[in-house]
């Protein structure tokens, strides 16, 4: 009896550690946004840039967009919310707005075209995913660097060089 | 005249006990100075260490309260929280939930580390800290196999910033940008430029409070009585082999979290490196705060690390001072470091041996004794 209590008691931390976790898989997604100010063509019907946009996330001002710019926003979690100052035209007034997007889980870096959400367009139209090429996503391999508080001792074969300082 | 004498012999005691920790205060006493380094920054700088490493270095203790020694194994923790971090990084979880999910990742692979690991030390009892020393390098060897060969083409890795171009195996460095200092910036104050991570203080003061607790429950019993002689303890009652495995199993896991903390805290995994030394450098710490192979407390753990690390922050710039060339210093402190493991594991041994001897010839005494006894009769 005692043995199937602590068994019981052990299950339901497994299931409650289990529970954590898939919600921290949820709440934590991380999506980098990138923010288009571009003219957009769908369905035969060109829809335009305005002058300017500024984009602030979480009180942050992240990018300001002319013609043909992109800006770029990170998002954890599923809902993006931004604020954009919009001015049509150059010298023109200047209108503030919040916005909320939901984010599609399996897509790490999203496009959102700026023209066509504020045209009120489907989600088809204004986001698509980010498909960095191999050779963007690829840095230079480094060095194992190791040793941020200089702990490492050279090896036997790089004694001449020092281990790396902090 | 008797009582100067007794404080005398009390003092030099004191410093025969302590000579590692007064040691590392005197080198630090000339070596600050001479680097030139302002108040705040050095306390910046400790404080962030502190935040870091302590976590790591209390996972030591339990062991060392089963009289298993220092254990050089932690290693094996750390390797279950650098996969569960390469894990989180792939999924791209970022974040206070991605450290989160990685700490309850690391979970079961530290428990089946611990337990690979306990077992073995078992069976070498007497002679675990060159057990667990040679165990971590065996599994490092494992988990080089798996992170280098495994990760991709059996174990799926995606992202193209954490595989190597050739298409499988992990890069040297992974980026851990996205959650890096996310538990220290959570309610973190500066004062007077000094940034406190009252988020992490407080992670590591529940780890405290843990181990106080621990100590007094049955099993932190048991394990203070295996410590203090294995025979005695069997005969009491106590499962040896089961509490000397539980401690191994917590350091392990506790391990595994102090990893994560500390990798979240740099920002980076240095894949292959990245565990190799941490083991060595939590254990170096530890002695030098004034614990031993058979004793160690939490004031060890937290003096160790001030001492030991502000040698480390102010070495390289007091060495150019003094040499005209901060290599002198670089060098300086890696010796230091290796260095005070080595005096704390001769000491511990020259005091285990005059223990020895002396209750030896405490026992001929009392022997040579008795016999004259009986044959006055």
């Amino acid at each position: 009896m005692k043995n199937g209590k602590a068994l019981f008691a052990r299950a339901a931390f497994v299931l409650v550690l289990l529970a954590i976790g898939g919600v921290m898989m949820v709440i934590g997604r991380g999506h980098t946004v990138y923010l288009d100010n571009k003219k957009l063509e769908y369905n035969g019907q060109t829809y335009g840039t305005p002058y300017k946009v500024e984009v602030y996330v979480n009180g942050e001002k992240v990018a300001k967009l002319y013609d043909r710019e992109r800006g770029m926003a990170t998002c954890i979690g599923q809902t993006f919310r931004m604020t954009l100052d919009i001015t049509q035209e150059k010298g023109g007034d200047k209108t503030t707005q919040s916005y909320t997007i939901q984010l599609p889980y399996n897509m790490d870096g999203v496009i959102i075209n700026l023209p066509a959400y504020l045209a009120g367009l489907g989600e088809d139209a204004y986001l698509s995913e980010f498909i960095p090429s191999p050779e963007e996503a690829v840095p230079e391999e480094t060095e194992t660097p190791g040793g941020e508080e200089g702990f490492e001792m050279p090896s036997m074969e790089e004694s001449t060089e020092m281990p790396s300082s902090t | 005249m008797e009582e100067k004498k007794s404080f005398g012999a009390a003092a030099l005691e004191f410093a025969s006990n302590n000579i590692v920790p007064i040691l590392f205060v005197v080198i630090c006493a000339v070596c600050i100075p001479l680097s030139g380094f302002s108040v705040s920054y050095l306390l910046n700088e400790i404080v962030t260490r502190m935040g870091r490493n302590i976590f790591l270095i209390l996972c030591l203790l339990i062991p060392i309260m089963a009289g298993m020694g220092l254990n050089f194994a932690m290693t094996l923790g750390a390797m279950a929280g650098e996969i569960a971090l390469i894990f989180v990084a792939d999924w791209q979880i970022w974040g206070i939930p991605g450290v989160v999910l990685a700490m309850i990742l690391q979970i079961p692979f530290s428990i089946l580390l611990g337990l690979l690991c306990g077992s073995i030390l078992n069976r070498a009892k007497g002679r675990e800290m060159i057990t667990s020393y040679i165990i971590s390098f065996f599994l490092n060897g494992l988990y080089q196999l798996v992170v280098l060969f495994m990760m991709g083409p059996i174990i799926p890795i995606k992202h193209f910033s954490i595989k190597l171009p050739r298409g499988y195996g992990i890069r040297n460095t992974v980026s851990l940008l996205n959650m890096r200092q996310c538990l220290d910036n959570v309610f973190a104050v500066t004062i007077g430029g000094v940034k406190i991570p009252v988020l992490t203080f407080l992670i590591i003061a529940v780890l405290c409070l843990f181990i106080v607790w621990f100590r007094k429950t049955k099993l932190g019993q048991d394990m203070r009585a295996v410590g203090q002689d294995m025979e005695v303890a069997r005969d009491a009652g106590i499962h040896v082999e089961r509490t000397r495995l539980i401690s191994i199993v917590i350091s392990t896991v506790m391990a595994g979290f102090g990893m994560i903390i500390y990798l979240q805290n740099m920002g980076n995994i240095a894949t292959y490196s990245s565990h190799s030394q941490i083991g060595m450098f939590c254990i170096a710490a530890l002695l030098v705060g004034g614990a031993s192979v058979d004793r160690a407390s939490i004031g060890n753990v937290f003096l160790g690390v001030i001492l030991f690390h502000t040698m480390f922050i102010v070495a390289p710039r007091a060495g150019a001072a003094i040499t005209g060339d901060s290599m002198i210093g670089e060098y300086f402190r890696v010796f230091c470091s290796y260095g005070v493991i080595t005096i704390a594991l001769v000491m511990y041994e020259t005091k285990k041996r005059r223990n020895k001897s002396k209750t030896a010839q405490e026992l001929a005494r009392a022997a040579a004794e008795e016999t004259a006894k009986e044959a006055a009769k």
